[in-house]
């Protein structure tokens, strides 16, 4: 196979003024992915480059990166699949860059914590004392689904052009995991989120550009979850939905 | 106090795309496309608006005048009735029409209007966000502002 | 509520804009001939015909209240901050009411100015 020109960014803020391109040299393998291909580059020839990968299998959402200019994981990316024998990778944009190719996500998870992105039960005893399961329909589970999926890889927000100006957006990913939450039938939490998207670079900073939705490696679809929020957002209460709140055990009359 | 020198790589630190990230939509889905048209036209649509309300204050003489004043407005129209002045018009009646046929896609999509409810999904997954009847609304807006083009250029032209 | 109430207030003037444009530029060059339209003549008649003058102060102030709201959300989002945010915010409205305080000045003195 080809020999492949892999171009890495190289930038270390403490050290360096400005970003600069280094060339590395690496041999196809079938099936390879831009992931081993900079793993080759990093195992064989200069140690110290930056980059940060675990599962390798596009579950863990730590490789997300610039691939020729497209945000994509690298572990899910097949060279193959680019069409070319020089592939340039960058950092993803707009989250800061520890090294290289490593950026630092502590803000996007601070804003993903902000939307409240768990189960919220307003009765303290039910949770101290579950008494039964929450019964949750199929179709009710299948109206969240798909933005379960997320793996917190910040390429939605990497590409979002409200995050590439505002830092105080909170971002597709915190905004469609809000969906998420607000529209489980087990979540009492609606009131409490619907304050915190109606606030300024809230849920109306999204201008529906949807390349979050173009660059999301599981198929979440944030910006699908964004607009149907908007609604319920401007609607000032939570969505109604059959059964409201946790079910009881099914024949049980509450 | 930081040198432009310390800004500039604390600004390289932090990343952000910038503006461009407003501007450059190659590479990216249609909608976003969309997007940085919509943002362009609004606000050529404000500033060319701020112009029509400074020159159409002289059909009364202007900032100083008192009344409807046909020297004034001659005077206006002297300068806003010709070649260019035309093509702006043609332009904006363009950019108007985009901005408010995609504006209506907007308003739909931001009421939920108009998506397929979320369901299970399946590899490859085609976000439903990004199909439905929003993007033939984007094509619609684009085909009516190119109608809107020729129908003002031959008006204003004809 | 201020966010929502703010973007229903966008969709409600795009509405309204929609339609007031939509008329505004079939009445200045498709219902009436462009050089008709902008004649000096016929705009008086315009501005002194009560429901064409009233629709044109309402198309001002529909389409600036949009257009600097619009103006508002793009300056919040390019920089952070509370001054400039402030700036941002005051600014627009300030500018918008100059603008339409100014055009409404137009129409007031097309209907009760002295012609010359």
């Amino acid at each position: 196979m080809a020999e492949l020109r892999l171009r890495i960014q190289r930038f270390n803020p403490t050290t360096d003024s400005k970003p600069r391109f280094e060339e590395f040299t690496v041999q196809q393998k079938e099936g390879m992915t831009v992931l081993d291909a900079i793993l080759q580059a990093r195992d064989y020839v200069d140690h110290s480059i930056g980059v940060r990968f675990s599962c390798r299998m596009a579950s863990c959402g730590s490789c997300g990166m610039k691939i020729n200019g497209h945000p994509k994981l690298a572990c899910y990316t097949q060279i193959r699949e680019l069409g070319t024998d020089t592939v340039t990778v960058q950092p993803m944009d707009n989250f800061p860059i520890i090294r290289d190719l490593a950026t630092d996500l502590a803000g996007f998870f601070e804003k993903h914590r902000e939307v409240i992105p768990h189960i919220v039960r307003s009765d303290e005893q039910e949770m101290d004392n579950p008494a039964r399961e929450f019964v949750m329909s199929p179709e009710e589970l299948e109206s969240i689904l798909q933005f379960t999926y997320c793996i917190k890889c910040g390429l939605c927000t990497s590409s979002c052009p409200t995050s590439a100006t505002d830092s105080l957006y909170l971002g597709p990913q915190a905004l469609a995991q809000a969906y998420r939450y607000t529209m489980d039938v087990r979540d009492e939490g609606g009131q409490e989120r619907m304050k915190i998207l109606d606030e300024a670079h809230g849920v109306f900073n999204c201008h529906y550009a949807g390349t979050c939705s173009a660059v999301c490696p599981k198929g979440v679809d944030p910006a699908l979850g964004i607009q149907l929020l908007k609604r319920h957002v401007m609607s000032a209460k939570p969505p109604r939905r059959k059964g409201e709140g946790a079910k009881l055990w099914v024949g049980e009359k509450k | 106090m930081e040198d432009a020198g310390e800004m500039k790589a604390k600004a390289r630190a932090a990343n952000k795309r910038g503006v461009m990230g407003w501007l450059n939509p190659i590479h990216y889905n249609l909608e976003r496309w969309a997007y940085v048209f919509q943002r362009v036209t609004g606000v050529v649509i404000l500033l060319y608006v701020l112009g029509h309300i400074g020159d159409t204050s002289f059909f009364v003489g202007g900032p100083l005048g008192t009344g409807p004043s046909q020297a004034s407005w001659a005077f206006m129209s002297s300068i806003v009735e010709n070649v260019v002045g035309h093509l702006i018009l043609v332009l904006v009646a363009t950019v108007v029409v985009f901005h408010g046929m995609n504006g209506i896609r907007l308003i739909l999509s931001e009421y939920g209007l108009i998506f397929e409810k979320p369901s299970r999904i399946e590899y490859p997954y085609r976000a439903k966000g990004l199909r439905a009847i929003q993007r033939h609304m984007i094509w619609a807006a684009i085909i009516l502002a190119i109608v809107a083009a020729l129908w003002s250029g031959s008006i204003l032209f004809g | 509520m201020r966010e929502t109430r703010l973007m229903q207030l966008q969709y409600a003037t795009a509405l309204l804009a929609l339609v007031l444009v939509g008329l505004h530029l079939l009445m200045q060059g498709v219902l009436v001939p462009y050089g008709v339209a902008v004649s000096f003549q016929q705009l008086l008649l315009t501005y002194r015909n009560w429901v064409d003058g009233s629709l044109l102060e309402i198309l001002l102030i529909v389409v600036l209240a949009h257009g600097f709201n619009g103006a508002r959300t793009i300056l919040v989002e390019w920089k952070q901050g509370k001054r400039w945010t402030s700036l941002a915010n005051w600014g627009c409205l300030a500018l918008a009411l100059i603008s339409i305080a100014y055009g409404t000045r137009t129409v007031i003195l097309a209907v009760f100015g002295s012609a010359s």
